[in-house]
């Protein structure tokens, strides 16, 4: 499988109720900031604010189900969270290949998700070695 | 470049990529002897001394090393 460097990959990911209850169900993280619409709301959000992490969920999906090979593995990433996400939230994610060190079978991406509205919400690296 | 001065570079990067301030590399320093210096590590490293020194090394460079002198024995013939 070929990677280079400046490729592409676009899809779109879903803040759906299920996601949000799934992510709830399995790590409990019911902090009210997530969870009470009015607590958030006096903190200057329009409504409860999404657990980061599950943009972390949408990037293991991207490495996992959306690259053309899926013999991979990821190695290190990080995320920068800069606008609040929301239930029902449609995002759209974009990756671009920054580098390929074929040496080691090593692809980083930098990538970045956007909200319907056109606003960058967060974005970082993630480095993948496949598995060969 | 001389070797003393990539000595220095490389020494960079591990402190780096190790996350350790502690450790310091020569020549005949081999991966058994830098604790956490693992098969991951190793990718790591790798991954920084190319971006470092932008070059590319092939598998074949990588699998002929067997201490960190041949390690820079692959970067200056790479015209570093």
């Amino acid at each position: 499988m070929k990677f280079t460097e400046g490729q592409l990959f676009y899809t779109t990911f879903n803040v759906s109720e299920d996601v949000y209850d799934g992510f709830i169900s399995t790590f409990h993280d019911r902090n009210p900031l997530h969870t009470d619409a009015t607590f958030a709301r006096e903190k200057g959000f329009k409504d409860k604010v999404m657990h980061g992490n599950i943009l972390n969920g949408f990037l293991s999906c991207f490495i996992g189900e959306h690259l053309p090979y899926k013999n991979v593995i990821i190695h290190t990433q990080e995320i920068q969270y800069k606008k609040p996400v929301y239930l029902n939230d449609i995002l759209s994610f974009t990756a671009e290949i920054i580098s390929v060190t074929e040496s080691v079978n090593v692809i980083e991406f930098k990538f970045f998700f956007e909200n319907s509205e056109g606003i960058k919400v967060a974005k970082g690296k993630i480095q993948i070695g496949l598995l060969l | 470049m001389d070797r003393s001065e990539i000595l220095e570079q490389i020494n960079a990067i591990f402190k780096d990529t190790l996350d350790n301030d502690e450790v310091t590399v020569a020549e005949t320093t081999i991966a058994a002897d830098v604790d956490d210096w693992d098969s991951l590590t190793h990718i790591q490293l790798v991954v920084a001394i190319e971006k470092h020194f932008k070059i590319k090394f092939t598998s074949w460079d990588i699998q002929s090393w067997n201490n960190v002198g041949e390690m820079m024995n692959t970067i200056q013939a790479k015209g570093i």
